[in-house]
């Protein structure tokens, strides 16, 4: 079914319309949440929390973009994790740069060899530990931005902030990672290979 | 040296933010030249361009992350109804708005009345030959309700009865501004001193003009719907009794007890948020003064007294005033309009105001 009827059917209460839109989207509203937050469960939480929501919440949708309503709900739910867990510290520190491989081993690329995967792997790692450092409002707007491709205006809408603060966000966090991955080394012309 | 370092820090930033906007294609055609311009000349920056290139691209290729489950919801979840319309208003500046409006229009209202006042007023005062002396009544008025807010614009009342006449001359016959002033006579010398006070009470807001004018000392319709449009207009009981109080006790307590009676019809019409006002209006005197809040006891004793002395005042209407007045009519009686028209705008706003807010709070 198209997603425009879906959308109308969910909002006539039709759970199993609204499940099909719920897999179309887990995977960028499950990958959303664990970027910002760095751990498997806390993800899987929130992109659970974040559906029900958006069902519950459904009468408001009034068109528009659809994945931008999901990403709002979600970057709202990690933002208040985040808050959270900076008022339980213990919760943070055992989540802080920790990235379960084992059990969210990445999607090999059908052509990759198992040392460019181990590679792959580590950058990411190293990479998500980096998106760690930054403080809530520029790691979510970083991630909207970068891993999940939304533009300016749709973060705004989002992140309920203007477009020059989007900007400003997205620049200091970007800044902050690429300081992070030069002083870790990852930034080397050597150990770049995707160009 | 840590400043050096603060600067150069902010320089970073800066330079961050228009690399970053560079790599989105975000900057102006001209930030983009320049920025370019520089980057052809600055090693350095070009450096940092490039790292934040790579980062920015090794961002974009981590890996997706498969779902560890299905998110699917229970077929017993609910969705929530669609929720009411949102209690504020669309348009936020209407408050603040009406706010202004209201106070544009209680303060013409005060230059008006003041203008009035200060032109016409004693001399427009002292035209009465038969002042009545609702003097005595009036002296302790006010001090007995100074004590109140309620009070200034009892006093108000009193030291405008000129002022309140005028406002029902355009509909009542002339015998208005006579009572007024007749009433006046006897109380001339407290005219000034009652005079000042009541421009300060007015500037405290709209509601206290409209009461100003609402004592208008003719009973008559007119009076009657401006007694009746006070307490309209006045949302809280203390303002009925405010209104009532004024009227009680505005102008001469004749005056308001004269037409208590006559406030009856209009006042039923038009009584909205002030029930007590209402009672009190088509109630007797001693009613009417009963329910005034602040001083009962000082409106009581004007309202039997007025009512002696208000009956003849009203039954002559026209107590063969010299031509003078005649002529001092015909200008009050402008005067008097534009104070009625600036008064009910002012009140009218004031309302608009208070519902405004009241639905924005929501």
């Amino acid at each position: 079914m198209e997603e425009a009827a879906l959308i109308s059917a969910a909002q006539q209460g039709r759970v199993d319309a609204f499940n099909d839109l719920v897999l179309a989207y887990q995977q960028q509203v499950y990958n959303l949440a664990y970027r910002i937050l760095g751990d498997p469960a806390s993800a899987a939480d929130a992109a659970q929390e974040a559906f029900i929501s958006a069902f519950q919440n459904i009468a408001r949708f009034r068109g528009g973009s659809f994945k931008s309503y999901l990403m709002r709900i979600v970057s709202n739910g990690c933002y208040d994790e985040l808050r959270r867990r900076k008022r339980r510290p213990t919760t943070s520190f055992e989540d802080f740069g920790e990235v379960d491989e084992e059990a969210n081993p990445a999607l090999a690329n059908g052509h990759e060899g198992p040392e460019e995967y181990a590679e792959r792997q580590e950058m990411a790692r190293m990479i998500q530990a980096g998106i760690e450092t930054l403080p809530p409002d520029q790691r979510i707007t970083l991630v909207l931005s970068d891993v999940q491709g939304l533009s300016y205006q749709e973060i705004a809408e989002a992140t309920d902030v203007s477009l020059g603060t989007v900007k400003s966000r997205l620049a200091r966090g970007r800044g902050k990672l690429r300081d992070y991955l030069r002083s870790q080394g990852e930034l080397l012309p050597a150990r770049y290979r995707l160009e | 040296m840590g400043r050096l370092f603060i600067r150069q820090a902010r320089e970073r930033e800066q330079d961050d933010e228009l690399l970053s906007a560079y790599l989105d294609g975000e900057l102006s055609a001209g930030e983009r030249a320049r920025l370019e311009a520089r980057l052809a000349t600055d090693p350095a920056l070009r450096a940092e361009l490039d790292a934040l290139r790579r980062t920015v691209a090794l961002v974009h290729d981590l890996p997706t992350v498969p779902v560890p489950r299905n998110f699917i919801l229970p077929q017993t979840m609910v969705a929530r109804p669609r929720p009411a319309p949102p209690a504020r208003p669309r348009r936020a500046w209407a408050a603040p708005l009406l706010t202004a409006a209201t106070a544009v229009a209680s303060l013409l209202f005060v230059v008006v009345l003041a203008g009035d006042l200060l032109l016409s007023g004693v001399g427009g005062l002292a035209l009465a030959p038969g002042a009545e002396p609702p003097l005595e009544a009036e002296a302790p008025q006010p001090q007995a309700l100074a004590p109140s807010p309620i009070s200034e614009e009892v006093e108000v009342e009193k030291a405008m009865p000129a002022v309140t006449v005028q406002a029902v001359a355009a509909e009542t016959p002339p015998e208005a501004v006579l009572e007024a002033p007749a009433e006046a006579e006897g109380y001339d010398e407290e005219k000034p001193a009652d005079m000042e006070p009541p421009a300060p009470a007015m500037d405290s807001g709209g509601e206290p003009s409209e009461e100003s004018t609402v004592p208008a000392p003719t009973a008559s319709p007119p009076v009657a719907e401006e007694a009746a449009v006070a307490p309209a207009a006045l949302t809280t009981p203390e303002g009925a009794e405010a209104t009532v109080s004024a009227v009680g006790g505005g102008g001469p307590g004749e005056e308001s007890t004269a037409h208590a009676p006559t406030l009856s019809p209009p006042v039923a019409e038009e009584a909205a948020a002030a029930p007590t006002a209402l009672a009190t209006a088509t109630a007797m005197p001693e009613r009417y003064v009963g329910s005034a809040e602040p001083t009962p006891s000082e409106v009581g004793e004007v309202a039997p007294r007025a009512t002696g002395e208000e009956a003849p005042e009203a039954a002559e209407g026209g107590r063969g005033a010299p031509e003078s007045e005649v002529a001092e009519r015909a200008t009050t009686s402008r005067w008097r309009t534009l104070e009625v028209i600036l008064g009910l705008t002012t009140l009218g706003l004031a309302l608009a105001t208070v519902w405004a807010w009241r639905v924005r709070r929501q």
